[in-house]
């Protein structure tokens, strides 16, 4: 494993209120450079030769994103997605509360290159403190000049607004997103059009995850080339392993690695039964099935024996009862029976017609919602009956 | 371009949804929330194959050489399940529901045999405190309000197609609270203010938003042998009525149908007189009683139209308004009495 940091290498050690602090280390370069020698084409070029791809769960090409926007002429917006409220998530937290300037100059650099003048980051709700240390930051900057009209005495000028939504896990999804901002019921919209056709106000929009977007400056800097070779994610470990926390690592490190190196191991006396990989939404890997990536936010569970399984079905199903939206009928009415199996569930043992029901509910719930939310809502449970054996 | 739906070539226009081709050319694809009101693929029962995969077949516009499947194994299972999920929150009360054999939800659950609570655990299966919660979470979030004069609302029977909130030219509904909370309703929950026009009504597909009125005091009314009950039909009214009442009966003749409900005289709005009904209600009780040597106070007036804001403007002269869909449900509730009022007298 290669050691190179290219979002959490100044946390702890620099002071999130003081932007001398970022600039002391290096800080808001990139942005200079982009003024100086390159160009949005340039930095597209570069962006795409890296490979980034998002780092909120879904994984698409970030440089293919911005180059369906870049093409377009007329009013744009960039967005980032802060809305991380994914059980067990916190990175991206972390990054505004820890380096909030990393993120600005990345937002900064994002949105010149796709043309954007008016930026939004939507912070989830229950965020108050990352809230206060970005408006901060926002502040900073714009005294320094390194946002508002005629960025560092250039041709170009951003906007950055804070959009606090209210803490729905439907408004990570990017048009449930948009629509929130726009003033509307935070719900998904139906895809095509794509936001990067018709987004935010009806203009083509990017969302990027918060994590995408601080990688940017690093990209811009050492070029596209350098960072795929070296390409890092951050990893949120929780559960039943020694250090508990998020951990920058290489992209490719597999769930074991993470598991052994990052987290150090097993807690003393505690032995291994699954992780779960990606949050609530995440799927379920036991033992033998730890070789492979990890997909999704990047948040590992670790589960260990002593586990109340039934309680922790409970939480999910319970969770996505509560953060379901409403609009289509399989998620609504699945997700709230789907609960109340689960409460009917907790000693183990259910009728045979709750079986049936549940089987069913799965179904629907994986084959027939609206938006990706109930295929995630069926994901845990159908991996907990299918690999953990949970109906007796 | 062409299209493929069950092995059969049809043509398509750029920009059509797989629905309205299907519409077009007469293949049946049920469906709650869509149709006329929007496309939003929320009841998710529109469902349709493509290449194996469910696609809502209200919102997803055509592409070249598209492969469908209206029919399917795969279709229908999808289609029941949603419908029963649908039905396990629905109050399920038919027998005595306003609009028994007028229900969208009724048919489709009859064409898919949704015949009991599936999701909801009998008495026996369950412990007494699961039963306790259940009902809680199941009947906690009802929403009844009669308050306005106009249009009734019961979020029992809503099963939260949206239709209304599409419909409506006031914006004046919507969803308060997310995920299996929803109800649809107005802001705050305040009563329903607005100018009534009653599109909503005409729109739902259930009996969440049903027609204000006092159905007994109505029948008594039309059945007392003193009362002289007279129908005031508005333009247009023929039309609406008979798409209504083909769901429950054969009866074309509307005299007969108006008679046999206990209506002594029917007066037909004509195309010259429109919008001056106020006019003509007014002369029932004066002249025309006076003509016919009858007590006004035994005449009973009766408004039959679309335009429901009359019940908001019911005076000395006018009784009662009635809408097409009461009138239908008249037929209906009284469909099983073969002698109406007319031969009760005789």
């Amino acid at each position: 494993m290669n050691n190179i940091k290219i979002i959490t290498e100044h946390w702890g050690k620099i002071n999130p209120l003081k932007i001398e602090d970022y600039v002391s280390v290096g800080g808001y370069e990139a942005l200079k450079e982009f003024i100086e020698k390159s160009d949005s084409e340039g930095a597209l070029k570069e962006v795409k030769l890296s490979r980034l791809s998002g780092r909120g769960g879904a994984g698409f090409l970030t440089g293919v994103k911005w180059e369906m926007v870049s093409a377009q002429k007329g009013e744009k917006y960039f967005v980032c997605n802060l809305d991380e409220s994914e059980p067990g998530t916190y990175k991206d937290r972390l990054i505004a509360e820890n380096n909030p300037h990393l993120l600005l100059e990345g937002l900064v650099l994002s949105a010149l290159t796709i043309g954007a003048k008016k930026s939004y980051i939507y912070l989830n709700g229950n965020y108050e403190k990352a809230k206060e240390v970005l408006a901060r930051a926002i502040l900073q900057a714009q005294e320094r000049k390194f946002l508002g009209t005629k960025i560092l005495s250039s041709k170009y000028s951003l906007e950055i607004e804070i959009f606090s939504g209210a803490g729905a896990y439907i408004c990570g999804e990017e048009t449930a997103l948009l629509s929130s901002i726009e003033g509307n019921r935070g719900e998904p919209k139906m895809r095509p059009p794509y936001p990067t056709e018709c987004g935010l106000f009806g203009k083509p929009t990017v969302v990027n995850n918060a994590e995408t977007i601080a990688s940017i400056p690093w990209i811009i800097q050492n070029g596209g080339k350098k960072y795929l070779k070296c390409a890092t994610k951050l990893f949120v470990l929780g559960g039943s392993v020694k250090n508990m926390g998020v951990f920058e690592a290489p992209i490719a490190t597999t769930i074991d690695e993470a598991i052994t190196k990052l987290g150090g191991g097993m807690q003393d006396g505690k032995e291994f039964w699954f992780a779960q990989v990606g949050g609530a939404s995440g799927g379920i890997y036991l033992e033998k099935e730890l070789g492979g990536p990890i997909l999704g936010s990047g948040a590992i569970l670790v589960v260990d024996r002593t586990a109340d399984i039934y309680d922790l079905l409970l939480s999910w199903t319970g969770f996505f009862r509560r953060e379901s939206c409403g609009k289509c009928v399989p998620c609504r009415e699945g997700t709230f029976r789907l609960h109340e199996i689960a409460e009917r569930l907790v000693d183990g043992e259910i009728a045979d017609r709750d079986k049936e029901a549940l089987n069913d509910i799965l179904w629907t719930l994986e084959n027939t919602t609206f938006c990706p939310l109930g295929k995630f809502a069926a994901t845990a449970v159908r991996n907990a009956i299918d690999k953990l054996g949970i109906l007796k | 371009m062409q299209i493929k739906i069950n092995n059969k070539k049809y043509a398509a226009k750029v920009g059509e949804t797989i629905f309205q081709v299907c519409m077009r050319e007469g293949i049946k694809i049920p469906t709650l929330c869509g149709a006329k009101y929007s496309h939003e693929g929320l009841c998710r029962v529109c469902v349709v194959e493509n290449s194996g995969r469910l696609i809502t077949s209200c919102n997803t516009k055509v592409c070249k050489d598209m492969d469908l499947v209206t029919e399917s194994e795969k279709i229908s299972k999808a289609r029941r399940i949603n419908l029963e999920l649908l039905w396990a929150d629905h109050a399920g009360k038919c027998a005595t529901c306003k609009k028994n054999r007028l229900c969208d939800l009724q048919k489709l659950a009859e064409e898919y045999r949704i015949e009991n609570f599936h999701f909801v655990p009998r008495r026996g299966e369950m412990t007494s405190s699961e039963e306790q919660k259940l009902l809680r979470d199941n009947w906690s979030r009802v929403v009844v309000e009669n308050e306005n004069p106009c249009i009734s609302r019961n979020s029992e029977f809503c099963v939260e197609c949206r239709r209304c909130i599409n419909i409506c030219p006031e914006q004046k509904f919507g969803f308060n609270h997310r995920a299996g909370d929803v109800v649809v309703g107005t802001p705050y929950e305040k009563v329903l203010d607005c100018s009534f026009c009653g599109k909503c009504v005409e729109a739902c597909p259930v009996a969440a938003l049903t027609d204000q009125n006092d159905f007994s005091k109505i029948i008594k009314d039309l059945d007392d042998l003193k009362k002289f009950s007279v129908a005031v039909i508005d333009l247009e009214m023929d039309g609406k009525i008979s798409e209504q009442l083909k769901n429950i009966s054969h009866e074309q003749n509307f005299e007969k149908i108006f008679f046999d409900l206990g209506f002594e005289k029917i007066i037909k709005l004509e195309e010259k007189e429109r919008n001056e009904e106020d006019e003509i209600i007014k002369n029932i009780r004066t002249e025309y009683a006076r003509k016919e040597k009858i007590d006004p106070k035994n005449i009973c007036t009766f408004f039959i139209s679309s335009k429901i804001y009359k019940k908001v403007r019911k005076n000395e002269y006018l009784d009662y308004v009635l809408s097409e869909r009461e009138v239908v449900r008249l037929v209906r509730d009284r469909g099983n009495i073969v002698a109406g009022k007319m031969k009760i007298k005789a």
